[in-house]
């Protein structure tokens, strides 16, 4: 329907029973379609809730699995969680620094077309799938030396990069020239105008961004399938050696036959959905709280 | 020009007479190593890959893109099946969860009362954030056997005539879970960047219409659509990029399988699932190395689509005159 | 309330951070990292445990398929890798100075799922290659009746399961099946996978044992630990002097002492072995630890190899595993003593 025909049939209110009727249709199929997101979503959580819950024990957290036992025994995924715990710490360790450099060199040394370009290259860093992230990161760390915890956070981290840059770069526009302008006037260094005065405004913004990272990577299968997956069961703090990550082990258990490595498979899940969710929506309400403190200043 | 940009003119000249100062060299050259860096790993994640598809592209050449076959044992390779499996799954994931993330959007910005804003907005946003091994789970043990006792003997039997709705598959594990879940998982992303794109349509635009007395729905039609018809279109393939490089949550679910059939009962493989699946119990180094071969078509693919998206939003930005920073 | 976020989150962190440290301590020696065959994953993980106390070495073994194992090794991305099936002279010059070791000795049993049918029901090689072919597809076909004089058999469809992924346990299978019978040695033959004429695939013994295990009339093959673990019917096999044994120790030592002699690259066939061993079982198989002979680790990994093949045999029996006879163990030995660093 073409603009002025769609002029000319409301100014004339012409057929508007139907067009009324049609109209009511859209509605009802918008508001059918939110509903279907929120039940999908509910769906899903409460299906991990209700199976997590009940296998949510302290044996999860204290005890290791078992490889191969005649008898039932009682096992745990505290390797994994230990694991998880040492290279998402170690990836946001490499990626955060990198991340604000990157976002201070953009927006505050680079020329425009320079700006331009890199952040043109971020975002087709953002866009390569975990999976290929995976095979660079075997061909490069692992192939010839072995895996490592080291090489899962380096994965981890390459992904965390144009994240935590982007976000930075974004808090950093919102910086006003004016308190650029005003320490530059005074006297103030400009690698000193830059870290004392601007960066701090932008601490909210750089944390919300980090913690959506770290939201985003603590559930990153793929690349850990490939460097950070031939691993024993006993709980280990040393990145030199592969780590069991919680992520993989949910995968493994997943394929299993055996339902008692389900219910340790739901358990974990509803653990890592918790911290995700906790993690998201914490960033979420923090970046609200700065949006608005930050409108407020101005 | 914007305001920085002056201003960082005027204070990149250093003054005239005066030495360099050395924190400000270092902090350039800090800073400037680090963004050299971000930019030199996209060039040598594609080196490694290419390097690591070597034997296998010396081997097969460029007929391996198009060969159906994965023989371990005579050690003959090929992605035909794979590609075909990737079509399929993201193109069947894209055109269900396109109309219903649009319809969500819509929702979202015109229809929703203030109150349910909001929250609806941070539970679509939530769904995003769920890892995709927790789905690939839920979609073996609850979605699976669901799909396979009711939902597919149900379109057999009404729709068996189809080629697309054959026999049944006996796991759970098929191509239609698959789409199932990847329509799940890219629902959320095609959903918040329409959202966005429609709550920056002119308001006056919009009024205008409504003033004239179209109904919402024409309003929707005529002015939302077409101003943000660009943003929806590189929505779309952003939605479309997710589905095509998810790999843990459709190997989880997807079977496993070789060949291009039409039923979508039948098991499958994408080329990322495929990898996943594969390549922990590679055996030779030629089956490895086809496995890289996978992941560079992949890698291609995604390239391709991040290009026309990124191209889709500069346009649009440039129509539309608003200045549209360096963070996209 | 940022504080409270960061207070709470404080709170989880040391929580999960305490929980898992008073979780059992990590071994701070030396780890042993190790990949591979499933087959000898039930006695591996015996060992772990008493390798721990007996060095303080911490073995990391991932059960990802002999296929994997192999490719591992000579990716250097394991210390060592294990296989049920012998290197190939193509795999030895990929892996670039690499060993193999026969390190554990045991069976594969094939698996059935039949109720009401008595356990040891009597099959032999060629019946066998005949289902796995897809030829026999019901229970109570004339073939197996003949082996199985009065009993009852039901007429179930025979629903056969295989190994999906690259397995040594397929490689005795296979090989047993092409040993018996030439038609599926022209057909099918030999390998880690195959291109299987008939059956559904399942990933790991653990897949096969679950997928036969909920599926009546079921039948497929698996290292014999998990069958014994799973309380998993098998078959009786007949040997080539016509008696019918079964997959024990017995069985096992008896095949054992049809090869005595590690051929150049330490690696022994028993399967289906010939006449004159009357209690032997014909499908069982010694399985190999590869390793490079130049390693960083050589040291421990001798240690350990050394361990593994005297005192840690003694873990074996309980798990259908028999001790490895004298002359391997003799030549086992001499090939350990090679690794250098």
């Amino acid at each position: 329907m073409s603009t002025h025909s769609l002029t000319k049939a409301a100014l004339r209110a012409e057929g508007l029973p139907r067009r009324r009727a049609v109209n009511r249709l859209m509605e009802l199929l918008a508001w059918l379609a939110a509903a279907l997101a929120v039940a999908i979503l509910g769906i899903v959580v409460w299906s991990v809730a209700r199976r997590g819950a009940g296998a949510l024990n302290l044996d999860l957290l204290t005890k290791t699995p078992v490889q191969f036992s005649l008898v039932p025994v009682k096992q745990g995924l505290a390797n994994a969680f230990a694991g998880s715990l040492v290279i998402v710490a170690l990836a946001t360790a490499m990626a955060l620094p990198v991340g604000i450099l990157v976002a201070v060199y953009l927006m505050e040394f680079a020329r425009p077309a320079l700006r331009t370009a890199v952040s043109l290259t971020l975002d087709v860093l953002n866009g390569v799938p975990a999976i290929v992230i995976g095979i660079f990161v075997y061909g490069l760390l692992v192939l010839g030396h072995g895996q490592s915890g080291y090489a899962g956070s380096f994965a981890l981290a390459c992904i965390m990069l144009p994240l935590v840059a982007r976000s930075t770069m974004e808090v950093l526009a919102l910086v006003p020239s004016s308190l650029r302008e005003a320490s530059l006037a005074l006297g103030v260094p400009r690698w000193r105008t830059t870290l004392s005065i601007v960066l701090p405004q932008t601490i909210g913004g750089i944390v919300t961004g980090t913690v959506l990272a770290v939201a985003r990577v603590a559930g990153e299968t793929a690349p850990l399938l490939f460097v950070s997956s031939l691993v024993g069961t006993q709980v280990s703090w040393d990145p030199h050696h592969a780590l069991q990550t919680v992520p993989v082990a949910i995968f493994e258990l997943a394929e299993s036959p055996d339902p008692a490595d389900h219910t340790r498979a739901w358990a974990a899940a509803l653990v890592l959905l918790i911290f995700i969710l906790f993690a998201s929506l914490g960033a979420r309400w923090l970046a609200t709280r700065s949006a608005r403190r930050m409108s407020t200043a101005r | 020009m914007s305001s920085t940009d002056l201003t960082g003119d005027a204070t990149r000249r250093p003054f005239t007479g005066r030495r360099v100062r050395f924190g400000d060299v270092s902090l350039q050259a800090v800073a400037g190593a680090a963004a050299a860096a971000a930019t030199l790993l996209v060039f040598l994640i594609a080196y490694k890959v290419v390097r690591g598809a070597q034997p296998a592209i010396v081997r097969y050449g460029i007929h391996f893109v198009t060969r159906v076959a994965w023989d371990p044992v005579k050690n003959v390779y090929g992605a035909g099946s794979f590609l075909f499996g990737t079509a399929v799954t993201s193109l069947v994931a894209l055109a269900i969860a396109a109309p219903l993330a649009i319809g969500i959007a819509l929702f979202l910005t015109e229809l929703a009362p203030r109150r349910l804003r909001a929250p609806v907005t941070a539970l679509v946003e939530t769904l995003a954030a769920i890892p995709s091994v927790v789905i690939g789970l839920w979609g073996i043990l609850v979605l699976g056997p669901i799909l396979r006792d009711h939902v597919e003997p149900a379109l057999h039997g009404a729709l068996g005539f189809i080629p697309l709705f054959g026999a049944p598959s006996t796991t759970g594990s098929s191509i239609f879970t698959a789409v199932v879940v990847l329509t799940i998982m890219i629902l959320p992303i095609v959903a918040s960047i329409s959202r966005e794109l429609f709550l920056g349509v002119p308001r006056d635009l919009k009024e205008g219409a409504l003033a004239l007395g179209t109904t919402r729905w024409e309003m929707v039609r005529g002015v939302v659509f077409p101003y943000a018809r660009g943003g929806i279109a590189a929505a779309l393939i952003l939605g479309l990029g997710r589905a095509v490089g998810e790999a843990i949550a459709v190997t989880q679910v997807i079977g496993g399988g070789v060949g291009i059939h039409w039923n979508l009962f039948a098991t499958g493989d994408t080329l990322a699932s495929k990898i996943a699946a594969s390549y922990q119990g590679a055996q030779s180094n030629i089956q490895l190395s086809s496995l890289v071969y996978l992941g560079l078509i992949l890698l291609v693919f995604s390239l391709v689509m991040n290009a026309s998206a990124q191209v889709i939003v500069r346009r649009t930005a440039r129509r539309h005159g608003a200045p549209r920073g360096a963070a996209g | 309330m940022k504080r409270t976020l960061a207070l709470a989150a404080a709170v989880f962190a040391t929580a999960a951070a305490a929980g898992t440290a008073t979780a059992p301590a990590a071994h701070t020696g030396t780890s042993l990292v190790g990949a591979g065959s499933t087959f000898v994953a039930p006695l591996v993980a015996q060992w772990t445990p008493a390798v721990a106390s007996a060095y303080g070495y911490e073995l990391q073994y991932s059960p990802i398929g002999s296929g994997g194992g192999i490719n591992a090794v000579t990716g250097r991305t394991v210390d060592f890798g294990a296989s049920d099936a012998p290197l190939s002279p193509d795999q030895f010059t990929a892996c670039k100075g690499c060993a193999q070791i026969p390190w554990a000795l045991s069976a594969t049993s094939v698996i059935y799922n039949l109720n009401g049918v008595k356990n040891l029901l009597h099959m032999d090689g060629p019946t066998l290659a005949k289902i796995f072919a897809g030829q026999i597809s019901s229970w109570d076909d004339a073939a197996i009746k003949k082996l199985n004089p009065g009993v009852s058999l039901p007429s179930q469809k025979i629903a056969v399961v295989h190994r999906s992924d690259n397995s040594g346990t397929t490689f005795n299978f296979t090989d047993y099946l092409s040993s018996a019978s030439p038609a599926w040695k022209s057909a099918t033959g030999t390998g880690v996978a195959v291109n299987w004429p008939a059956g559904t695939g399942a990933k790991g013994s653990s897949g096969v044992a679950a997928a036969v295990g909920q599926t009546p009339g079921g039948i497929g093959y698996v290292d014999v630990a998990y069958a014994k673990a799973n309380h998993l019917k098998f078959l009786a096999m007949k040997n080539r002097s016509g008696k019918f044994t079964t997959p024990g120790l017995r069985g096992i030592l008896a095949a054992a002492t049809s090869d005595q002699k590690p051929d150049g690259t330490n690696a022994l066939s028993i399967v289906n072995p010939p006449k004159k061993y009357p209690l032997a079982y014909p499908i069982s198989t010694y399985t190999y630890v590869i390793v490079p002979l130049q390693s960083s680790k050589a040291a421990d990994l001798k240690k350990f190899l050394f361990w593994a093949v005297t005192k840690g045999q003694a873990f074996g029996p309980r798990l259908l595993f028999q001790p490895i006879p004298k002359s391997v163990l003799v030549v086992a030995e001499k090939t350990i003593k090679q690794i250098h660093s």
